[in-house]
């Protein structure tokens, strides 16, 4: 599974980043992590707010911060 | 050695006048309102109105909507404007969206009507929201050619559901408490109910922090009162509790949450009430203000208790992060101006900005454009310039340049949106700024409202209609 994390860096991201990590380890699936920070790349995806997951190229969450419970649904179900 | 006292003073003076009970009442319910905003706002609400086939009249103040409701955080601006621009409402409104947010958010905003005069702080959203739209448009009709090729993807812009009523209900509750604590009215500030606590002590300690702060009115300086000592010893508590309370609020509500809460409305209760050291003792006074926060304070419990326990949970975090980012910059930034301040003469700024003249406001705007101050230091800095005999116009110029044009922010622009784009931007606000600082200073001076307010309108009217006309002239061209 391939988890790309897009931010420029802000705390949020950041945050994302780690409560995702989070939920992987805690179903123990495989999964290899990016966090996109330039803009263009960024802008690629239909996003218009940071941060934003996107797990297998699809967008699950952008511009808030998904619950613990969101996120291992997605994560289950990719 | 006389002279590293004095600067220290002029900085525990600044200091302490930032921590006095008005500036709290003001920016803390600011903060909870940032994060409210940051936290429950779903974004969508307002992007679904941004997207390419908008058209201007729904654009442009929805730009002027995520500038203020939106963009309290960095993390959203750069995006946003990004997004605007390649995928949605194109240029013209993604230049409102970036010349409107630093201007009209509820932080910058309360801070400024508190410190300098809500008069400064009206003036500052009725200039920055015409100019805004102004400059956009200008820059909409400056690069139409180059502005076709656009992503068009409309999931991005898909109609999501508007702001719910109980986000609006809690917001509104949140600026209620903002302006209960802040509005100078007869029935708030009237005192209602009068209590003397005898303390022998209390004349002595206000003596002893006259010393150490000297109030010096004609500098500005309102001195340490007993309030605000006791002031900043609950801030320092709340900042202990809140570490884990709010800090950690994501993890779950830890039993540190409440307390930190409870302390801040505490704080804010006795922020709002009026204390007078006496002869005897102290002299505490209930106002209207001191009812109306605390009730506004127990009226938000069941208002936060309607959401989601994972939505609390982010509002206090966002809140606690706005904080944590905003409020350490602001101390050491305060106390430097207010060290800053002691080595400045008057008659510099006055000979410099102390008339509203075109040159005054041009001095203001390239002051603003070459120092970067972090968020909301700009208030401070203008407030110590206003002390020194500056003018009003040149200081709302300066006070419309400094956020919107650093170097920084120019870099950023330009990588989105090109070089010579980024400098016209650069350009135009130079040029509107110095416009609204000599509106304002016209108006301060006595000019008229009936003769400048249609001035500024028939401005902003000229350029919305003539840029409609040509947009029109090139459809027809084009179809011909």
């Amino acid at each position: 599974m391939l988890i790309k994390i897009l931010g420029s860096g802000c705390a949020k991201c950041n945050r994302l980043e780690q409560l995702t990590r989070e939920a992987v380890a805690e179903l123990g699936i495989e999964a290899s992590f990016e966090h996109v920070t330039e803009m263009d790349k960024i802008m690629a995806y239909p996003i218009m707010t940071t941060p934003a997951l996107v797990v297998d190229e699809k967008v699950k969450v952008s511009g808030r911060m998904p619950s613990k419970d969101e996120l291992l649904g997605w994560l289950k179900a990719g | 050695m006389d002279w590293m006292i004095t600067a220290l003073q002029g900085g525990m003076a600044s200091l302490a006048s930032y921590l006095a009970a008005h500036v709290l009442l003001c920016l803390v319910p600011a903060f909870f309102i940032a994060g409210a905003l940051s936290a429950l706002v779903p974004q969508q609400s307002i992007i679904r109105f941004l997207g390419p086939d908008a058209s201007k009249w729904v654009s442009y103040p929805a730009a002027a909507g995520a500038g203020s409701l939106l963009a309290v955080c960095s993390c959203t601006i750069q995006p946003l404007f990004a997004g605007i621009y390649k995928k949605g409402a194109g240029l013209g409104p993604a230049v409102t969206f970036l010349f409107f947010a630093p201007a009209a958010n509820i932080l910058a905003l309360a801070y400024t009507g508190v410190a300098l005069g809500a008069d400064f702080a009206i003036a500052r959203i009725v200039l920055a929201l015409s100019f805004g739209i102004g400059i956009g448009m200008i820059m909409a009709a400056l690069y139409r050619e180059g502005d076709v090729a656009r992503l068009a993807d409309v999931e991005t812009f898909a109609a999501g559901g508007g702001i719910p009523g109980r986000t609006l209900l809690f917001l509104g509750a949140l600026v209620a408490l903002l302006i209960a604590g802040t509005l100078k009215l007869d029935f708030l500030t009237a005192g209602l109910l009068h209590v003397e606590m005898p303390w022998s002590g209390a004349a002595a300690v206000q003596a002893g922090l006259d010393q150490l702060v000297p109030v010096n009115e004609a500098a500005g300086a309102e001195g340490l009162s007993l309030q605000g000592l006791i002031l900043i010893g609950l801030l320092g508590a709340i900042s202990v509790f809140a570490w884990k309370g709010l800090g950690q609020v994501d993890n779950g509500f830890n039993r540190l949450t409440p307390v930190a809460l409870a302390l801040t409305a505490l704080t804010l209760a006795f922020a709002a009430l009026g204390m007078r050291v006496t002869d005897t003792g102290v002299l505490l006074t209930v106002t209207g203000r001191t009812l109306a926060v605390s009730a506004l304070c127990l009226a938000i419990w069941p208002l936060a208790r309607r959401f989601d326990g994972w939505d609390v949970q982010q509002w206090l975090w966002e809140t606690w992060r706005f904080v944590k980012q905003i409020f350490p910059l602001l101390v050491v930034g305060v106390f430097l101006v207010g060290i800053i301040r002691v080595f400045i003469q008057p008659e510099w700024i006055r000979s410099i900005a102390g008339a509203n003249t075109v040159l005054a406001n041009m001095a203001g705007v390239v002051f603003g454009v070459f120092m970067y101050f972090p968020t909301l230091v700009e208030v401070p800095i203008a407030k110590m310039f206003l002390s020194l005999g500056m003018h009003p116009g040149p200081l709302i110029a300066y006070l419309m340049a400094d956020p919107e044009l650093s170097l920084q922010s120019i870099l950023i622009t330009a990588a989105i949106i090109g070089k010579l784009k980024a400098w016209t931007y650069v350009g135009l606000v130079a040029l509107f700024s110095t416009l609204a600082g000599l509106t304002y200073g016209a108006w301060v001076d006595g000019t008229s409202l009936l003769i400048l307010a249609p001035g500024v309108i028939g401005f902003v009217a000229l350029i919305v209609t003539s840029l409609h006309l040509i947009e029109r002239g090139r459809q027809a061209t084009r179809k011909e």
